[in-house]
């Protein structure tokens, strides 16, 4: 095994080849507090993707509803359980990644699910974590809790997928650092499907391939966010590429609310993929949850965004998610408004910091009637 | 198949049919196994002016088994640490252009549906791309020395037995209500739907698919090291399974390989990948290189049982 530096835990690791970054790295942020659960998403890329005979079951992107909801049932914890509890240091990660806790004859610590365990993706979907009483109601703090988390492929700079297929099949792509099965070469042995930690390759029994989330790469490559973030009601997504954090670049969106702002944060950093979907963790949920989920930043992050109303750039940077199908490699707030911008600094949309708010009357004197609050 | 096919040239036809019958009586008896195939220290490829079609045929009853003793693929990663098949029955004939070998071993559980955590049970021989005294590395060649393997899996038998093509096949429960390239006004079967199909599956549309319909259960390959697997320019080899009660028994058959000519000899191996165990690639169980002798025509042994030689014409 190499050495490779895995800056979201912190320290170097022990990785199968050697380290070898992308000249860009497909990013994307993901505000879990802005989800609907409307699976339009997943809709989206399932239209585009995945309709063909044997994708029947497969969901490249999917919802679900955290604590008790998974796809593939038990993903995260069952994995969790197997790597054991393991300790961070601050920011630098203790514990043991999923390489260095490989078992003999393995290259990654994995688990594979049956297909029983796909079976049902809409499992624990809206549960919550308490019964509530009648008469309960909100009063600052939310005791009963539950949130959605939207997943795809994380498109890692340290792909398990990648690292566990005996064949290479496996790639990385050198311009943009999508992660992509090739499908002239895989024989099926289903090796990724046990290694990828979050679940995001698929075999498909009627070719007898596995297949993966392809980050919309004929639409990246012609500067188009992928099917999921445009079809987002919610707003909630932003794609683009993110640096390193030694060369992180304010007016880079990913690089601002990542590297600078600190606002959005890995899933399981410390299963060492170095995973490159970041999410604003949601603000009403225990801590020690989340930073089990997110690693040490969580407070951090949520601190940010708890002021983010009164913080002129970080409200801005966010009015700019779901804005426009083109990626905003640059983006620059002017007074209050915001635009992204091409890499050369060309416009690409602009947007008010702030929507105009519109308040009617309950009463509409013309017609008459009492509006109720949905009309 | 009967178990006491006769062949149209045998030289005494009369004998040859009270033989074969007295096979078929022996094998429906139940109470007394057929009498078992000489035990042999080598792969030796039987001379057979016809080789056998099929692993049931009776001929295979008068030729010699090699007894192949399977280890863990353990020396690369994914490894096998947990022994599973734990031997392979081999035999070989050759009619001097193709030599046809027959595995069978034990496995307890019948693996022939491609899904997610399934595995196919399937099994595979090795030989070197060239005929030399110096071998490449058993495991699956090595640079710059490939070597030729043909490949069984049983989803492939099941798909050349007329498994439909359907996921409803795989899964009988499924219910799809939506297919994009089988809805109006896309005509079933035109040529339109089946690009529409294709774009959904991309291995299909790079001539790779790994399931689905197909008219042989065998593909052939050439390897040179762990991980280099890749299709030969050419399919030159056959075969054909089946499901026995105790486990498979897979005939295939292939030309000899180049420099290999009847009275010659090289070396070959095995490998064995059992389903129920998550087996596939390299997590499998593998043989050394075992020596193999191909037989030239008019120098048999003549260690087969007269009767059972008759039957199969061997033995002359
Ligand atoms: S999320 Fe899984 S499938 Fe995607 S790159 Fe990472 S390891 Fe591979
Ligand atoms: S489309 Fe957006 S809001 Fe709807 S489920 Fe997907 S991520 Fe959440």
């Amino acid at each position: 095994m190499a050495r490779v530096f895995n800056w979201q835990i912190g320290r170097e690791m022990s990785y199968w080849y050697p380290e070898a970054r992308p000249k860009k790295q497909f990013a994307a942020i993901f505000d879990t507090n802005k989800c609907i659960a409307c699976q339009t998403c997943t809709l989206a890329c399932k239209t585009t993707w995945t309709s063909g005979r044997g994708q029947e079951y497969m969901l490249w992107n999917n919802v679900e509803t955290k604590p008790y909801g998974f796809y593939p049932l038990g993903w995260d914890v069952r994995l969790m359980e197997k790597l054991g509890a393991q300790r961070w240091d601050g920011s630098r990660y203790e514990g043991r990644t999923l390489f260095e806790a490989a078992e003999a004859g393995e290259r990654v610590l994995g688990w594979r699910p049956e297909e029983i365990d796909y079976a049902h993706p809409n499992v624990g979907e809206d549960d919550c974590t308490k019964t509530i009483d009648k008469g309960a109601h909100y009063h600052g703090f939310h005791e009963a809790w539950f949130y959605y988390l939207a997943r795809i492929c994380n498109h890692c700079t340290y792909p398990a997928c990648l690292s566990s297929c005996p064949r290479a099949s496996i790639y990385k792509r050198p311009e943009d650092g999508i992660v992509l099965i090739d499908q002239g070469r895989c024989r099926g042995y289903q090796e990724c499907i046990k290694a990828c930690p979050y679940k995001k390759t698929f075999f498909n029994p009627m070719t007898g391939t596995s297949e993966k989330c392809i980050a919309c790469y004929p639409k990246i490559e012609q500067g188009l966010q992928p099917q999921c973030f445009v079809n987002c009601i919610g707003k909630i997504r932003m794609a683009g590429f993110i640096s390193t954090p030694d060369q992180a670049r304010p007016d880079n969106p990913i690089d601002y609310l990542v590297h600078i702002r600190k606002v959005a944060l890995p899933l399981y950093p410390q299963l060492g993929l170095e995973p490159n979907v970041y999410y604003i963790p949601p603000r009403h949920v225990p801590r020690p949850y989340l930073a089990q989920m997110f690693g040490p930043g969580v407070d951090q992050a949520i601190a940010a965004c708890n002021k983010s109303a009164d913080d002129p750039d970080l409200s801005a940077l966010l009015a700019l998610f779901g804005s426009t199908e083109w990626v905003m490699p640059r983006w620059k707030r002017v007074g209050d408004t915001v635009m992204g911008l091409r890499e050369d600094g060309r416009e690409l949309v602009r947007v008010p910091v702030r929507e105009p708010v519109w308040i009617l009357k309950a009463l509409d004197q013309a017609r008459g009637v009492s509006r109720m609050n949905i009309t | 198949m009967t178990t006491g096919r006769t062949l149209p040239d045998r030289p005494a036809a009369a004998g040859a049919a009270l033989a074969s019958l007295a096979i078929g009586l022996l094998a429906i008896g139940g109470g007394c196994a057929a009498p078992p195939p000489p035990a042999a220290p080598e792969v030796q490829a039987v001379w057979r002016d016809t080789i056998p079609e099929g692993p049931e045929e009776a001929a295979w009853q008068a030729i010699p088994k090699y007894t192949a003793d399977l280890i863990p693929q353990d020396l690369v990663e994914p490894r096998l640490l947990k022994p599973s098949t734990p031997r392979l029955a081999v035999q070989a004939a050759t009619d001097g252009t193709r030599v046809a070998f027959r595995l069978a071993w034990d496995d307890a559980t019948q693996d022939e549906r491609p899904g997610a955590a399934r595995f196919t049970d399937a099994c595979a021989i090795q030989l070197p791309q060239r005929t030399a005294p110096d071998l490449p590395d058993p495991q699956m060649g090595q640079a710059g020395r490939p070597v030729e393997i043909t490949f069984w899996r049983a989803t492939w038998q099941a798909a050349v037995a007329g498994r439909d093509d359907t996921i409803r096949s795989l899964y009988p429960g499924a219910v799809v209500d939506h297919y994009p390239f089988e809805a109006p006004p896309l005509q079933p079967g035109s040529e339109a739907q089946q690009a529409f199909a294709t774009r959904y599956a991309p291995a299909a549309a790079l001539g790779a698919r790994r399931e689905g319909p197909r008219d042989r259960p065998v593909e052939d390959l050439i390897g040179e090291g762990p991980g280099t697997l890749r299709p030969a320019d050419k399919l030159l080899s056959e075969g054909t399974g089946r499901r026995t009660a105790k486990g498979w028994e897979v005939l295939i058959v292939r030309p000899l390989p180049n420099g290999l000519a009847p009275g010659g000899r090289s070396q070959i191996a095995f490998g064995v990948w059992d389903g129920a165990q998550a087996e596939a690639g390299a997590r499998k169980m593998r043989s050394g290189w075992v020596p193999m002798s191909i037989e030239a025509r008019g120098t048999q042994a003549g260690i087969a049982p007269r009767a059972a030689a008759g039957a199969q014409g061997g033995g002359r």
